[in-house]
């Protein structure tokens, strides 16, 4: 690959004070001395402790479940089963939206009553005085199944007579795109390559297992303090545990991580039933191993590519098939697939398009969101297959990539124009420039290679949930600013990025700045922390409450200065006259005078994202994401090719942000995004045999270490075309997009030949070195 | 969370032996860093646990009579420090510095690495090829009994309950002796082996070695040593004939297991690859020695 240098399009963004600024986070001290509370850290009076029953089995019938003997412990002080509950589902779907429809009778129940359809599954719960007697009551829980057939595997369970998981059948989701003529774009073609690629089940081991703590106040509203991507859950919890909606009180707290693992219901509805039986505080914590057997994983897919090309590189029409495993019950599968679907083809210009894609039920642990939402998953596919389509064509992968990428004002694979800046072979060359040489290693068993990849990822949620976000913006009589918004924080920089938004807009520092925020009763609501959104949403409903602070602040200062309050600015705590800076008034007299005046220094914001319908999921053109974020990612690696093991050796994300609010956590993002594409290509696979996790825990289970990874290097661009505050685009997820895809297209230029099966364990690399040798 | 148990705290090794004479149902518990992990896993619920990991006299590592002695409550972290195994037992260090992770390393020892009786204990190796003996002491006796034929499947030993393992110990090694450590994992870091591998070699003059050893760990229900391979090595030298020969011979001659680590195969041919590797290196580390003479690079 050669990389000649080439200047970035030139981009002029106004300038800021506050935004931009690699300002220490508001969120840092705490947790670099240990001051921050996690939900696993709060105890109340006369509390009690929870525990959960499972199932043991991946497919049963209970026959008989005996909790009397569990009940009669002393310092039991209550085992709930299905038989005590109000007749109320775990609702799985979207949360936070109203009039989804819903796949009818594939909610997951509470607790099992009857039947059993994966191996963890929550029978019983039980609130004791101690976790030992907790501990002691789930082992005198005495249960008996009748087991009954499994099945494991997504392709079987799509066959005639299969085990049924949910009637009628086993599909929970499929989506089509019909776009040109896939047959005679096939046909026109000079070379057709086709390959068939697999991805895992993975765990999100976020370093801080599900945990919560809930009691009934005076007004009787069931308070939960949890660790959630979702306080909006509030209302699900509600009516799972039969009361009104207003009587349940979500207090998320700071999150150690969540990856998407916390974005449907974990521990909430469990201390919603034993709070509200016992009418005492009750705390539930997973250890690591629950907690592994309790959440949903990212979902394994099976993709097959079948694309026609043009001896000059042109891509003439492409097939692709989708399978993703659901799992035991649907949660969010149709939406992760809907990501796939849409991403299938990666960022390239297929006019001659079919996509077919299917989610599986099956005896297997549930699968749901995992930061890249399908998107991720729909990467490791096409992007190897772009590099093998090069190789086929023996054209260098950049050159032909370029051929193929989408532009600005090109509509995607579903139709949509692309309104935002693409900078894929911007970013491409300065990932391989950064990249540099291959280094040379003298043992002639070790192979090194680079490869790349360049990805779309969306930001903000699908348009037809119509998403929206709520922010407070107030300004104190010290000229302190203070915001409210409900979005919960993930520990990515989500609440300091609108901090910074407000202290750029009122001329304050961001230490100037306090927040209050994923609380679903007391701040506004702002929707999930998921899908990339919270930048985009509450970003831009902050700004547009601190905008509105502002006027009111400089129509005063206006009256004050005898000025148009356009030749007025707020910094440094002051407003000023712009042609005559030495002319100003404080922030806190200015304040104290609207005070005084009973002006409304305090405002509530709505942001709206664009609203459409559903689309037609039998051919699926139309809008279905506000905007995306474009990413390359390249990796050089050395592959030991006598054990094939497989060292990093250098790793550069670059990814046009559109606006960087604070490039340290940006660089944050790309650095951690990198870390977990990396285990995703080369280690962390959930091994399930029969419905029976064979990873049960971080020993089994590995994620990588410090020294599995190299520092990735971050490259920021700006293009200012995001749809997010200033024009900023989203970075949670797309971080970690092109990151396993550029692994496995590193890997494979160093061996020579291609490994469709991620992780890359020294195992199949192996295998796939003697393929080479014989092919 | 731990289930509840008894826990004896010994202040001297007789007032252990005493204790563990009460009872045969007694546990050792040393740095706890597999025990601990299986009682919270409900794999293993022993009533009664005698904390030996602050014992004195099972402290330190001496030279005595011929023999490196190593405490059975020595921590790996303290190996991976010693300047008498740095001298004395350098395929040792090598295995402590992949040893788990830092934390581990400061809890576990070497006695517990053993005595756990796992396939996988990344200090067997090491110390098969040193051939070590094991020092097993009850109230009234004491006997020594090689590593070889200390572990006797996959969490067994020829320990019995009333026994502590109290020591390690190997004869100090001929001059010319040296040896390597590696260890293949599936992280490069804090990781179960996939497959552990010792060698160490004698040598007998210029040319030829007294004595190969070699010995693999997690590839079998017990850290073995590869006889055969080893029969074929020793006496004569190391021509890249031999050793290809004997690294087919140790990969024919090992039962390999299959896991969720790597199936037999991969294991079968990694052997291969690795005795080939590791006795390569070697031979011609010690032939650079050889010429230049220069220090380092010794048991």
């Amino acid at each position: 690959m050669t990389v000649k240098g080439k200047t970035l399009p030139q981009v002029d963004l106004p300038p800021l004070r506050q935004v931009g600024r690699p300002l220490r986070r508001v969120d840092a001290l705490g947790k670099a001395v240990g001051a921050t509370i996690y939900a696993g850290d709060f105890t109340m009076p006369n509390m009690l402790h929870g525990k959960v029953f499972r199932s043991s089995e991946p497919s049963a019938c209970i026959k008989q479940l005996d909790v009397n003997k569990a009940r009669a412990l002393p310092g039991v002080a209550c085992v709930l089963t299905a038989d005590d509950l109000p007749d109320g589902k775990l609702i799985t779907d979207m949360p936070g939206q109203t009039g989804q429809e819903r796949r009818k009778g594939s909610d997951a129940p509470v607790l099992a009553a009857r039947r059993v359809r994966f191996v963890g599954e929550p029978i019983a719960l039980v609130a004791a005085e101690t976790l030992a007697i907790a501990q002691q009551a789930l082992e005198l829980i005495k249960i008996e199944y009748e087991p009954l057939p499994g099945v494991f595997d997504p392709l079987e369970a799509m066959k005639p007579g299969a085990p049924v998981i949910h009637v009628p059948d086993n599909i929970v989701s499929s989506w089509k795109i019909r776009k040109g003529n896939t047959e005679a774009g096939l046909a026109a073609a000079d070379l057709i390559v086709q390959n068939t690629f697999r991805v895992p089940f993975l765990d999100h081991a976020y370093i801080e297992p599900e945990a919560g703590v809930a009691w009934v106040d005076d007004q009787d509203v069931i308070n939960i303090r949890v660790c959630t991507q979702v306080v909006e859950h509030f209302r699900s919890i509600a009516q799972a545990v039969g009361v009104p909606h207003n009587k349940v009180h979500v207090r998320g707290t700071m999150i150690g991580g969540g990856f998407g693992g916390k974005e449907d219901i974990t521990v909430e509805i469990f201390l919603a039933l034993l709070t509200k039986e016992t009418r005492r505080p009750v705390r539930l914590a997973y250890t690591r191993e629950e907690s592994i057997l309790a959440h949903s994983k990212r979902h394994p897919f099976i993709i097959t590519h079948r694309t026609g090309v043009k001896k000059n590189g042109r891509i003439t029409g492409a097939e692709i098939k989708m399978i993703s495993d659901s799992g035991a019950y649907p949660y969010l599968s149709p939406y992760v697939l809907l990501y796939a679907t849409v991403t299938s083809c990666g960022p390239y210009r297929i006019e001659n398009l079919k996509v077919d894609s299917v989610s599986v039920a099956t005896n297997n642990p549930f699968t749901s969101a995992f930061r890249g939402f399908g998107g991720a998953q729909a990467a490791v596919a096409y992007e190897q297959q772009m590099d093998e389509m090069a190789k086929a064509l023996a054209m260098d992968p950049l050159e032909f990539r370029k051929i193929n990428y989408l532009k600005t004002g090109d509509s995607n694979a579903i139709g949509q124009e692309i309104k935002s800046a693409v900078w894929l072979e911007e970013e491409a060359m300065q990932a391989l420039a950064a990249l540099g040489e291959k280094e040379t290693i003298s043992d002639d068993a070790i192979k090194v290679g680079q490869g790349f990849a360049t990805t779309m990822q969306s930001y903000g949620r699908i348009m037809w949930f119509h998403d929206t976000s709520r922010s407070w913006v107030g300004i104190e009589q010290d000229g302190t600013v203070v915001v409210r918004c409900g979005a919960p924080d993930l520990g990515a920089g989500q609440a300091n990025s609108l901090c910074q938004i407000a202290a750029e807009v009122l001329g304050v520092s961001l230490t100037d700045v306090t927040f209050y925020n994923s609380d679903s009763a007391v701040t506004p609501l702002a929707g999930t922390t998921t899908a990339t959104r919270q930048l985009y949403m509450s970003g831009n409903a902050t700004l547009k409450a601190a905008r509105m602070v502002r006027e009111v602040l400089l129509d005063h200062a206006a009256e004050h200065f005898k000025k148009e309050p356009s030749n007025l600015d707020l910094a440094d705590n002051k407003v000023f006259i712009k042609s005559d800076p030495e002319q100003w008034l404080s922030l806190a007299d200015l304040s104290k005078m609207c005070a005084a005046d009973g002006l409304k220094l305090q405002h509530l914001a709505l942001f709206r994202a664009p609203f459409t319908d559903k689309l037609n999921p039998e051919n699926l053109q139309g809008d279905v994401f506000p905007d995306f974020t474009f990413s390359a990612h390249a990796i050089e690696v050395a592959v030991d090719t006598k054990t094939g093991e497989i060292t990093v050796l250098k790793s550069v994300g670059c990814h046009d942000v559109g606006r960087a609010i604070n490039p340290i956590a940006v660089e944050g993002q790309i650095q951690g995004g990198s870390a977990q594409g990396i285990g995703y290509a080369l280690m962390e696979e959930v091994q399930v045999k029969d419905g029976v996790t064979r990873t049960p825990s971080l020993s089994e289970y590995l994620i990588p270490t410090a020294k599995d990874l190299p520092t990735t290097k971050a490259i920021i661009l700006e293009s200012g075309t995001g749809v997010g505050p200033f024009g900023a685009k989203g970075i949670g997820e797309p971080a970690l997009t092109p990151a396993a895809p550029a692994v496995a297209n590193a890997v494979a230029n160093a061996i020579g030949v291609r490994i469709h099966d991620l992780p890359l364990t020294p195992q199949r690399v192996l295998a796939a070195v003697d393929r080479a040798k014989k092919g | 969370m731990l289930p509840e148990f008894e826990l004896l705290m010994p202040r001297t090794l007789p007032e252990a032996l005493e204790m563990m004479n009460e009872s045969s149902r007694v546990i050792p518990l040393a740095g706890g860093t597999s025990l601990l992990v299986d009682l919270r896993g409900r794999i293993s619920r022993p009533q009664m646990l005698i904390n030996i990991g602050g014992l004195d006299e099972l402290r330190g590592v001496r030279v005595e009579e011929g023999y490196v002695v190593v405490g059975s409550a020595v921590t790996i972290a303290d190996l991976k420090h010693n300047v008498l195994i740095a001298k004395h037992g350098q395929v040792l260090q090598q295995a402590t510095r992949v040893f788990a992770n830092p934390l581990v390393r400061n809890r576990a020892t070497i006695g517990g690495n053993l005595a756990y009786g796992s396939p996988a204990a990344d200090a067997a190796p090491p110390l098969l090829v040193l051939d070590a003996e094991v020092e097993l002491t009850c109230k009234d006796a004491k006997r020594t009994v090689p590593l070889k034929e200390f572990i006797t499947g996959v969490r067994e030993t020829v320990r019995h309950p009333r026994e502590l393992v109290t020591a390690i110990r190997w004869p100090i090694l001929p001059e010319g002796s040296v040896g390597v450590f590696h260890k293949l994992g599936l992280r490069k870091a804090d990781a179960i082996s996939v497959l552990s591998i010792a060698v160490m070699l004698h040598r007998k003059n210029t040319e030829d070695y007294a004595q190969v050893r070699i010995a693999l760990g997690a590839v079998a229900p017990t850290p073995i040593r590869v006889t055969p391979a080893e029969e074929l090595l020793s006496g004569g030298p190391l021509t890249p004939e031999v050793i290809a020969r004997a690294a087919q011979l140790a990969s024919e001659s090992t039962h390999a297991i299959s896991d969720i680590r790597g199936s037999a195969a991969y294991r079968k041919r990694v052997i291969t690859a690795l005795v080939k590797r590791l006795l390569t290196n070697l031979a011609e580390g010690t032939k650079e020695k050889k010429h230049n003479e220069s220090e380092g690079y010794h048991s």
